[in-house]
């Protein structure tokens, strides 16, 4: 829902930490985004694109991670996945509270990120370099 | 001193980073939640679609706590005051946020409503959030308990088409109860629904306009 902001904050962010670095060129950024946000990544992949255009990103490839959802059961220690609801009515699996392995409520550990990971930066504009 | 260690000349530097975007509005909900605390008030997030009945749950809330309870209200909306006068009318101290076309409240607007009231002075704040069943599910608040408002009238599948929300609810309140037979929702499924995706959710049927169920709404809250 908020893509294009987030995103802007995202390349903001990046530039400045570029800047600390003098880099010529931004070659690549690798972003954790938990399921849990509500951030699609086809938008986020459109907004890099806009945001991009003009500054020392332009270009760039952008890798998203998917980071899936991990719960904890205070009540029988499972920690992991979570269960999804099978109704046929949910055409997207919708996860749900319950643990999958006793049934209690559980608590969300991850799957909320939206995490600049890392970047790869060209210091010299003299070798047309790509990134991996 | 040893010798710096430089890129060569087109080197590509990997820099790991580890900045979280979504954190910063974290952060501020933590500190709007410990300066709650630290003044002794419990704050309450009523989510929930526009038209549900956020407003008429608050008045009713409020009409109903107003001897227990020193109470203030953050009324979220995208242009107007008209709900936040309909709470003000009860005798309660209102702030009314307008986000302009935010469709959500963040945790900067409350922080900077918390610096108007008198913290000293309530025990109990409702922040009243923007009418959407989406958006404000990303953005906590720093409040103690959420409330997530459905109403009869949005139709059977309000919950199953909105999950997300619910996972972050405390209570969840099903308003126009008076309207279920002659709108055909079953308000047992809209509960259950509620429940998968949220065990430990607590449930309450209410009809705001009368006050049925109101008293159930704050035994849920704990109030």
């Amino acid at each position: 829902m908020h893509e294009f902001s987030v995103t802007s904050q995202i390349v903001e962010a990046i530039l400045k930490e570029a800047g600390k670095h003098n880099a010529k060129r931004v070659v690549a950024v690798h972003l954790d985004i938990g399921k849990l946000t509500f951030l699609g990544l086809e938008q986020v992949r459109f907004s890099y694109e806009v945001l991009v255009k003009g500054t020392i990103l332009e270009g760039s490839k952008l890798y998203i991670e998917e980071k899936d959802g991990i719960v904890n059961c205070r009540s029988c220690g499972y920690e992991g996945g979570f269960q999804y609801e099978d109704d046929p009515i949910y055409h997207i699996p919708t996860p749900t509270l319950r643990c999958p392995n006793c049934g209690e409520t559980v608590e969300i550990e991850g799957g909320r990120e939206c995490t600049i990971r890392d970047m790869k930066l060209l210091i010299s504009e003299d070798d047309k370099t790509d990134a991996d | 001193m040893k010798d710096v260690v430089e890129a060569e000349k087109g080197e590509i530097f990997d820099i790991e980073l580890d900045v979280n975007i979504l954190e910063a509005n974290r952060k501020l909900a933590n500190e709007n939640k410990e300066l709650l605390q630290k003044n002794g008030v419990q704050a309450i997030d009523v989510m929930g679609a526009i038209g549900s009945g956020k407003t008429s749950l608050i008045e009713k809330l409020v009409q109903n706590l107003k001897g227990k309870y020193r109470m203030a209200a953050f009324k979220g909306d995208l242009t107007t005051t008209i709900d936040a006068e309909l709470i003000a009318r009860h005798g309660v101290e209102v702030i009314p946020i307008n986000t302009g076309k935010e469709c959500h409240l963040d945790a900067n607007l409350v922080k900077k409503a918390l610096k108007r009231i008198n913290l000293e002075g309530i025990d109990l704040l409702f922040i009243e959030n923007v009418g959407n069943l989406i958006c404000p599910a990303e953005f906590p608040l720093g409040s103690d308990k959420r409330i997530v408002v459905v109403s009869i009238t949005e139709g059977p599948y309000m919950v199953v088409k909105h999950p997300f929300i619910f996972m972050d609810a405390d209570v969840v309140v099903i308003n126009k109860l008076d309207l279920a037979q002659a709108m055909g929702v079953d308000v047992k499924k809209l509960e259950n629904d509620a429940k998968t995706i949220n065990p430990k959710v607590k449930v309450v049927a209410t009809n705001c306009r009368s006050g049925e169920g109101i008293i159930n709404v704050i035994n849920a809250l704990e109030l």
